[in-house]
């Protein structure tokens, strides 16, 4: 095995040269994503890579012709017309719409150690002359001295091979016959809004499928203030009824997976968990009252690993476990433990800075030696919620805008269907856009008509509605409009984000410049590029070179704590080397918070 | 020196645009100026500071001004406030009514820009406030309710968890048989003039220009 390395995104992976791959094969077979229109094919030259370190075949012809002599002067060449023979060191090379996304998640390198194991004994029959108890026949077989009394309800009079299940060095099921082939968990990471769960091997730690839902909580409440409101007017009541419904959509998501995959639900053994603080509580049936109210004190943070069927959980085998991953506060749960942890800053030497985007915004900053961590209250805006024209990113939606002076403003609609309203990218772009073109100024107002010269590319897209100004983007049977008071909702979440970001640099006495990576981690943050991003001013264009993305590092997380007990370990001792900043009583916030109400994009 | 002085409808503009186009650095120059030129502190407040305020607050109404803008144009107020304050004439005229208003941000919240806007437009209106600030213990506002002998009393939320509090000083004020002496009006992202018949508060407003002008209704300021 070799290895291919990309220092700048502190990715390390081993690959086969036997398998004969062109470097882009192997880039999206680690998830690695390079824009590559063409499909590999060798004509469009945009897969580029800059070679670092490590053995090559000469440049060929093919890829002479779509680089530019400098180009080949910096050791720029094109990663689908290359077949690696050897270590290599690679950076990737920023494009448009490149951003170094690396959706479906990066995992990295661990030592596979399963909490589940499983280990075969033989069980010769008692007779009349020996009638040692079944107990004892098992457990000097396990080389135990007595069974747990859970196991030995499993067992009834039989012969032959066995498999006995253990959950660390505890026995926790016996099963007829050797079952070693057979050995599966889940990794799951519970979203306020979505929750995806992967059917992976324990044994060779391949994620089989997986399957994402709605939280089907969001009966009970959109955010996880309403549904902690909810839990409060109904007491026990209205906690048994959010634990209820989280559970059984992930019974109906494994028996759903399970049935694809033709595989017995009962051979599913563990489902580790990551999730913020309070889908942890309600998921186990605790109280979260007290997250919703200062000091904001949760019941628990810790890891937890309890029996499955004692929260309710049934499509896995009877004497399944949960492990529930720590957290370290009311608000940096354990998505961002996870999260942290699978960006590398447990053991990271420079200056990085992790970010999760969403309705809460969470931030980890990390120089080196400390950990400080913040949780602002973007609200949902920027996931297109509280705004005129957004909808969620289903057929209809704008996802990506451009405005050009000569052609107006150009849609990328999903489905290429005829817009209906914007989703959260959407918006994002738009804002985008307009702040570039000068529709909206840095204070965040849309453009006057009368300020502008006639004949001016930007007039015959600003509306009137009374004394308010609007911006038309969408036309046809649907206008999708920008109004001011959509502005402002965008503004509120990115000051509320920015001002974080600033806050915790600050705290560290950092600059912007002195960052050496900013990693914008979750499903949604995948969404936004880099230029949407820096764009709308959410994170500051210093830091726009040193942006990547780990993609749903929770669920990463839940898998490496399924995969490995010492990712366990490490996780718990970082979750406890975290700092956290409340920035609501941090002093002068309000003052910060101010002058990160500004669009600073020019 | 030859630099003419300047007319007293020209500074208490002057002020006014301080205050309005939050230029923070100059209200208080532009006061020292009007005070040095004799003219009434008075009017510098009534008419400089607080007209550029309520210029800025109908902005805000009309979406033209962000949050922000708003807490700089306070800013630009309060620099010139400062200056004018000793200037002040020292006893309230014969027979003028002294609104007070206790206000802050519910138990169990931490949140307090919406609050502290409040608070400032409340304030540029003509209340004598009593700001108790955030994470307040609900019975503190009926003590300094009663401490103050306040008509109004304004509660603040950005959480839905933290709502219940609000019903409770209602319900406190009722057992301490002075919620007829009281009025309370109700704030927050998460809240509703539906919320606020729900507890039997006696007013909500969605905004600080709109809580002005349902405080004034409430305690019935001209």
């Amino acid at each position: 095995m070799h290895t291919i390395a990309l220092p700048r995104q502190n990715i390390k992976f081993s690959y086969d040269i036997r398998e004969g791959k062109n470097l882009l094969n192997i880039l999206v077979g680690q998830q690695i994503f390079i824009e590559s229109p063409c499909g590999g094919r060798g004509s469009c030259g945009k897969c580029k890579i800059k070679h670092l370190g490590g053995d090559l075949l000469p440049l060929s012809d093919d890829e002479k012709e779509c680089l530019t002599p400098k180009e080949i002067a910096d050791g720029i060449r094109l990663a689908c017309l290359i077949y690696p023979t050897g270590d290599l060191e690679i950076d990737i090379v920023d494009q448009e719409e490149n951003h170094r996304v690396l959706t479906g998640g990066y995992v990295p390198e661990y030592e596979p150690n399963p909490a589940i194991r499983k280990k075969t004994l033989e069980i010769i029959k008692p007779t009349l002359e020996d009638q040692t108890p079944y107990e004892l026949l098992f457990a000097k077989a396990l080389g135990m001295d007595q069974l747990p009394w859970d196991v030995l309800r499993q067992i009834t009079m039989g012969e032959g091979t066995y498999t006995g299940i253990f959950n660390k060095d505890q026995l926790i099921g016996i099963e007829k016959g050797d079952t070693r082939e057979r050995l599966y968990g889940v990794a799951v990471d519970i979203g306020t809004t979505t929750v995806v769960a992967a059917l992976i091997d324990l044994r060779t730690g391949d994620e089989i499928d997986s399957e994402a839902a709605i939280n089907a909580q969001k009966n009970y409440g959109q955010d996880v203030l309403t549904r902690i409101t909810y839990v409060l007017e109904h007491g026990k009541e209205g906690r048994d009824q959010l634990q209820t419904a989280i559970v059984d959509s992930l019974n109906e998501m494994l028996h759903t997976i399970c049935e694809r995959q033709q595989i017995s639900p009962s051979l599913i053994y563990e489902i580790a968990i990551a999730a913020n603080c309070t889908m942890m509580h309600m998921i186990l049936g605790v109280d979260p009252l007290s997250i919703g109210k200062a000091p904001y004190a949760p019941i628990f943070v810790g890891a937890k690993d309890v029996k499955a069927r004692d929260v309710g959980l049934t499509a896995l085998s009877s004497f399944g476990r949960v492990y529930c991953l720590p957290a370290v506060s009311s608000y940096i749960g354990a998505d961002i433990v996870a999260g942290a942890y699978v960006a590398g800053l447990h053991n990271r030497k420079d200056k990085v800075l992790f970010i999760d985007i969403g309705t809460n915004g969470e931030i980890v900053l990390s120089d080196g030696e400390r950990l400080v961590s913040c949780s602002c209250a973007a609200g949902p805006a920027l996931e297109g919620m509280n705004i005129s024209c957004g909808m969620r990113a289903a057929h209809g939606a704008i996802e990506e805008v451009y405005f050009e002076k000569e052609q107006g403003f150009d849609l990328k609609v999903i489905g290429n269907k005829a817009s209906l309203g914007l989703c959260g990218s959407g918006i994002m772009a738009a804002i985008r856009e307009l702040l570039k073109h000068g529709f909206v100024t840095a204070r965040g107002n849309i453009v006057k008509p009368e300020e502008l010269e006639a004949g001016d590319p930007r007039l015959p897209y600003i509306d009137l509605d009374g004394k308010k100004r609007r911006i038309r983007i969408g036309e046809g049977p649907h206008k999708v409009l920008i109004t001011q008071g959509d502005v402002r909702q965008v503004q509120l979440a990115k000051s509320a984000i920015l001002s974080g970001f600033v806050a915790l640099v600050k705290a560290m006495d950092l600059t912007f410049s002195d960052l050496d990576e900013v990693i914008v981690a979750g499903q949604f943050g995948a969404h936004l590029s880099v230029e949407s991003l820096v764009g709308t001013d959410i994170l500051p264009k210093a830091v726009r070179d040193k942006i990547t993305y780990i993609g749903n590092s929770s669920k990463t997380g839940a898998y490496l704590a399924l995969m490995s007990l010492e990712t366990r370990r490490e996780m718990i001792k970082l979750a406890r080397d975290f700092n956290y900043l409340e920035l609501s009583v941090t002093q002068g916030y309000e003052r910060l918070f101010i002058e990160c109400s500004q669009f600073k994009v020019k | 020196m030859n630099i003419m002085v300047k007319s007293k409808e020209e500074l208490l503009q002057q002020l006014s645009d301080c205050v309005f186009e939050m230029d923070d650095e100059n209200a208080a120059d532009v006061a020292k100026d009007y005070i040095a030129a004799g003219y009434e502190a008075l009017d510098g407040v009534l008419k400089g500071l607080v007209d550029g305020m309520n210029r800025a607050g109908q902005m805000y109404e009309e979406e033209e001004y962000f949050v922000t803008d708003l807490l700089v144009c306070s800013d630009a107020m309060y620099n010139g406030l400062d200056v004018l304050r000793e200037h002040l004439p020292q006893e309230t005229a014969e027979g003028a009514v002294n609104y007070k208003c206790v206000i802050g941000v519910v138990e169990g919240d931490t949140h307090d820009i919406g609050k502290n806007l409040v608070r400032i437009m409340l304030e540029t209106a003509g209340f004598e406030m009593y700001d108790l600030g955030r994470d307040v213990p609900l019975q503190s506002f009926v003590e300094k309710a009663k401490d103050v002998d306040a008509q109004l009393i304004c509660l603040s939320t950005l959480m839905t968890t933290t709502m219940p509090g609000m019903k409770e000083v209602v319900d406190i004020l009722v057992k301490e048989g002075i919620r007829d002496k009281v009025k309370v009006m109700i704030g927050g992202g998460p809240l509703s003039q539906a919320y606020c018949n729900q507890i039997n508060a006696d007013g909500y407003a969605v905004n600080a220009t709109g809580a002005v002008t349902v405080a004034k209704q409430l305690v019935g300021m001209a």
